[in-house]
């Protein structure tokens, strides 16, 4: 604590015009805000972009959608073209393989080989070994492991490849996953549109009108959110088929109803509100009320959940196709071609590699997105799941 | 330290890493507690009185950081106390009451349990003892048939119960300092004049003492004997509770005493204009400059050092300076005092 | 509360009765299922056929019988495809046991690991540890369980040999187990993430609340106050996630048994499914309706078992 008496030279050295009133005739009012505010999306923009993980995201999202418009029109083959004399080729992209890090360099190793055979051109074209190993002898005859450049042993030439090698059938497993990617975000972004369209409307009703209306829809929805999941996709597959229609629709029947609840609550918490209640005292119709007043408060968690549906559609959808309601051949989606590939895991895990990487970063990035959107819609909300 | 101080808080400064940057939220606090005595510290929010009683209790949030002070308790200065140094003073020696009794009890844990939960594991009370001694203090605080509160939950207690079941577990150990922070501001008026009642009396009865924090001028007038008003991390005017109320010396005093509502005052209400200064960067002279009619040239440049009114009253405005124009209260003020004497010496025959 | 209860089993029981309907309806109105009868059979096979699923009578009457021998006999018809003429029931009953072992082993696995990492990042809060934490629930609750079970399978089962490559149904004990831990491991990744996230949500709320402040006040240690308030506070709404999970796990683990070949119900679905074995698809589908409406009754149950304030029918 200093003391005016502790050091009174000091304070008295102070001049004395110091000592006069400066504001005293003067009206003090609060200070007007100095900044300039800034808009809702504005503000949601800034704070989004300052979460990293969620703009990283956002950039792998869209570039695997780039990848899902152009990828299947970047090489020659088409995702239905089969070549059965080709099948189950490993990946060789020429430039990789160049670079000797021993993958995409279209080798491949044949195991259980019979010693004596490999000098036979017939059966191993020239300069397709390229190393002999584990020999060992089974009842008598000597048995080798012989890595090939599968495509010279096959008897292409180097300008044929396939990027991401080729399937049972032999069709350009990276056409098939571009295509199939193409396809499953198609299912799960159109199935999250319909559920979006749906829901606001539902729960518009529900929590404009309220009473007896709602009590009703309440009903209906929570007998349709009884049927578990897994039952009701599977039901209505059976009946509608495993088109690509079917599947759109069979991840609608529940996957409105979060939206719908959502939105409901969200009127009753605004329908209260003084501003809306000053809005209906100068005889707003209910429109303008919906549109203008309420709607507009939900669309940051709309999007919200919306975003963060996208991955359990995505999921579902290589779900349906693991036990056998996928989509059906010729089509691809990621799921399809996660499941066929399942069945030769252990001969050629390539063709499990490459959909997963896909499916895997999309889930993670629509998470990480879905996550960022939802902290810059609503900062409270930080951290809470 | 003097032997009747039991705590002293000694230039004490805290700030808080933000992301907006650092808040200086104290900023050089001094005060002493003088054993048995109520000590009311006084501000708007945001003025650092609930951080300055954290900082003693060791319960400020991680991003705080004790910049200087000490803040000395039976030769223990408690800002060199570690976590485990502090469990063995909270409630021992300083209790706290809380703002808000609805939260401040954890919602699904019986009422009893609560009280007697660092009798049992601190001071190893058998389960039984601690019961007793549990619905003793029930009884204390003034909770009809503790016997049966005892096996309730917090949920089934009005908010003025829930204080005084706080007030209980805060003197569950017999501590000897009690801080009050802002005790009754989240109850109902009727009971806010009840729980004080009951503080003064436990005080009395226990020989505590008390500190009491609050915004409300109203409440301090009949439970404080010292006065600490408190602007924007600082204190500006210290003093018995007569001279703050009678003699008030500080501009922003003036402001706070003409802006508590009285039956008798028929003129508007003073409010104080303006807001309280950014504390990230807190201005150089005195804070409260901007918002005083009776600014000085020199408020804006250099803090104002205390100046002495009386053994136990001093404040810090540059307006006590001598070669400070003679600034009379407002008229509206002092015609609230003239009638709060009146008053009070009616009272007093 | 009691009459909460009885509303709430009531509740499930209808809906149970409007699956099977459901169920009931799609097989019926399914082109190409065991209700269209082939008008190549032999008169007697539709003799049989009739006495089985009463085609001769109109389809109100159909859903009565269907109805009234799964309800009163247990009789779910007959396997068609994946073992012809043998009772669905007799298929089910061998196989439930070895689905409820492997996802409660499973979900039960899980649990002291998501609750470990919840407590340790929400106690390290916007440390590395915490950092690392939210990583790995990202990958886990994003990465789908099927893809985990290929990693795993490839790996640990065929290029370095650790464990079973499938589930072993011929072996017991220990080496029944050791085969069952890659399905298991896939399926537990994500409650393990799930709760986790959860956790640490909640607990840095209670951590963050005043009677949290409170109890540090009277002069309870760090630990005692996270153990006795925060942690017993955050594992109230904890019932209400770890429960419906099981019916999460269970579903997983449709493809997860496929993929390991355990003979559980979950494989069973999927080559039901492939071979348009339709009862025992149906049987199998209200299985899991079963365990699902369980669960959900199970939680509103204990929610009011738990909590004080729902106990005793007071909101606040």
């Amino acid at each position: 604590m200093t003391f005016y008496e502790d050091n009174k030279e000091l304070y008295d050295s102070i001049p004395a015009e110091k000592f006069q009133l400066v504001q005293n005739n003067e009206d003090i009012h609060d200070a007007a805000f100095r900044t300039k505010p800034i808009g809702f999306f504005k503000d949601v923009w800034l704070r989004f972009i300052r979460n990293k993980a969620s703009v990283i995201g956002g950039i792998i999202i869209l570039i695997i959608m780039v990848f899902a418009a152009i990828g299947p029109s970047m090489n020659s083959y088409t995702y239905t073209e089969q070549h059965t004399d080709l099948a189950n080729m490993p990946p060789k992209v020429p430039w990789i393989a160049k670079l000797n890090l021993g993958i995409m360099d279209g080798h491949y190793t044949l195991t259980k080989r019979q010693y004596d055979n490999i000098k036979d051109t017939s059966k191993y074209p020239e300069g397709c070994i390229l190393k002999l190993k584990n020999p060992r002898i089974i009842n008598g005859v000597k048995i080798v492991d012989v890595v090939v450049d599968y495509y010279k042993y096959k008897g292409l030439d180097d300008s044929q490849c396939y990027w991401l090698g080729s399937d049972y059938l032999g069709r350009d497993i990276w056409t098939r996953l571009w295509k199939g990617t193409r396809i499953s975000l198609f299912i799960a972004l159109f199935s999250v549109l319909c559920n979006v369209i749906i829901g606001v409307i539902y729960g518009s009703i529900c929590g404009y009108y309220g009473g007896a209306v709602d009590m009703v829809l309440q009903r209906i929805m929570e007998i349709i959110n009884a049927f578990p999941r897994i039952v009701v996709l599977t039901l209505f597959i059976m009946v509608a088929g495993t088109g690509m229609f079917s599947l759109i629709m069979a991840m609608v029947i529940k996957g409105w109803i979060p939206i719908a609840r959502m939105i409901r609550s969200q009127f009753y918490r605004f329908k209260g509100h003084e501003y809306v209640l000053a809005s209906r005292t100068m005889g707003t119709n209910d429109q303008k009320l919906i549109f203008r007043h309420i709607l507009p408060n939900s669309i940051g968690p709309v999007i919200t959940q919306a975003m963060m549906a996208v991955p359990t559609t995505i999921f579902s959808e290589s779900f349906l196709a693991y036990i056998g309601l996928g989509l059906q051949a010729p089509n691809s989606s990621i799921g399809v071609m996660l499941s066929t590939g399942q069945k030769v895991l252990m001969q050629y895990p390539t063709q499990v590699l490459y959909p997963a990487i896909i499916i895997s970063l999309l889930m993670i990035c629509f998470n990480l997105f879905g996550d960022g959107l939802r902290d810059a819609f609503d900062p409270t909300q930080r951290g809470v799941s | 330290m003097d032997n009747d101080t039991i705590l002293s808080v000694q230039d004490l400064a805290v700030s808080f890493r933000t992301y907006s940057g650092k808040v200086q939220a104290v900023r050089g606090v001094s005060f002493d507690l003088k054993k048995g005595e109520t000590l009311a510290i006084v501000g708007e929010s945001g003025s650092g009185k609930s951080v300055t009683t954290k900082a003693i209790m060791g319960l400020l949030a991680k991003n705080a950081t004790i910049e200087s002070g000490k803040i000395l308790f039976d030769d223990h200065d408690l800002v060199k106390y570690k976590e485990k140094d502090f469990c063995k003073l909270r409630g021992k020696d300083i209790s706290l009451v809380f703002q808000d009794p609805l939260s401040a009890l954890n919602p699904i844990m019986k009422i009893g349990k609560q009280i007697t939960e660092t009798l049992v594991l601190r001071e190893g009370l058998s389960r039984r003892e601690a019961k007793k001694k549990a619905i003793e203090l029930m009884e204390m605080v003034g909770i009809p048939d503790p016997e049966t509160r005892y096996n309730e939950y917090p949920f089934q207690f009005s908010g003025g119960m829930r204080q005084r079941i706080v007030i209980a577990i805060a003197l569950a150990s017999n501590a000897r300092i009690l801080i009050c922070d802002e005790p009754t501001t989240a109850l109902d008026v009727t009971i806010q004049a009840k729980i004080l009642d009951q503080i003064k009396q436990i005080k009395r009865d226990r020989q505590l003492s008390v500190i009491f924090i609050t915004h409300d001028l109203g409440v301090v007038a009949n439970m404080a004997d010292r006065i600490c008003i408190m602007y924007a991390g600082r204190i500006v005017e210290v003093g018995t509770a007569d001279e703050i109320f009678y003699h008030p010396a500080h501009p922003y005093t003036w402001a706070l005493l003409s802006s508590v509502p009285d039956l008798e005052t028929k003129e508007r209400l003073m409010a104080i204009p303006g807001t309280p200064p950014n504390m990230v960067a807190p201005p150089e002279g005195d804070a409260f400059a901007e918002r005083n009619k009776y600014a000085l040239a020199i408020d804006f440049e250099q803090a104002p050092p205390y100046f002495r009114l009386s053994d136990t009253h001093y404040a810090a405005t540059w307006l006590l300076h001598p070669k400070a124009p003679k600034v009379e209260m407002p008229d509206v003020l002092k015609a609230r005092i003239a009638r709060m004497r009146q008053k009070a010496g009616l009272d007093n025959e | 509360m009691v009459r909460y209860i009885l509303q709430r089993i009531l509740a499930m029981i209808l809906t149970l009765l409007i699956i099977l309907t459901v169920a009931f309806m799609v097989v019926r109105l399914m082109p190409g299922s065991v209700f269209d009868l082939d008008p190549e059979l032999s008169d007697t096979a539709i003799k049989a056929m009739n006495a089985k699923y009463h085609f001769d009578q109109p389809m109100i009457k159909q859903y009565g019988y269907f109805m009234a021998d799964v309800l009163f006999h247990n009789d779910w018809g007959t396997s068609i495809a994946m073992r012809p003429n043998v009772a669905v029931w007799d298929i089910l009953k061998d196989r439930i046991p070895v689905t409820l072992k492997l996802n409660l082993i499973s979900l039960f696995a899980a649990l002291p690991f998501g609750l470990f990492f919840g407590i340790v990042a929400a106690i390290n809060k916007n440390t590395l540890v915490d950092h690392l934490v939210s990583l790995m629930v990202v990958l886990f609750i994003s990465i789908p369980s099927f893809i985990y079970a290929a990693g795993l399978q490839y790996f640990v089962g065929y290029k370095w040999k650790w464990l079973p490559l499938i589930y072993d149904p011929a072996a017991h004990g220990w080496a029944q187990f050791r085969s069952m831990i890659l399905p298991m491991l896939a399926l537990s990744f994500d409650p393990i993430a799930r709760v986790a996230r959860y956790l640490r949500a909640e607990l840095i709320e209670n951590i963050n609340s005043d009677y949290m402040l409170l109890a540090k006040a009277k002069g309870l240690t760090f630990r005692q106050s996270i153990m006795r308030h925060a942690l017993r506070n955050s594992m109230v709404p904890m019932m209400n996630i770890i429960i419906p999970m099981f019916a999460e796990v269970l579903s997983g683990s449709l493809v997860i048994e496929s993929i390991f070949a355990v003979a559980g119900m979950g494989g069973l679905m999927v080559d039901s499914i492939n071979s348009s074995d339709h009862m025992l698809t149906v049987a199998i589908l209200m299985f899991y309706s079963l365990i699902s409406l369980i669960t959900i009754l199970i939680v509103d149950i204990s929610y009011g078992i738990v909590d004080p304030r729902v106990r005793m029918g007071v909101k606040g």
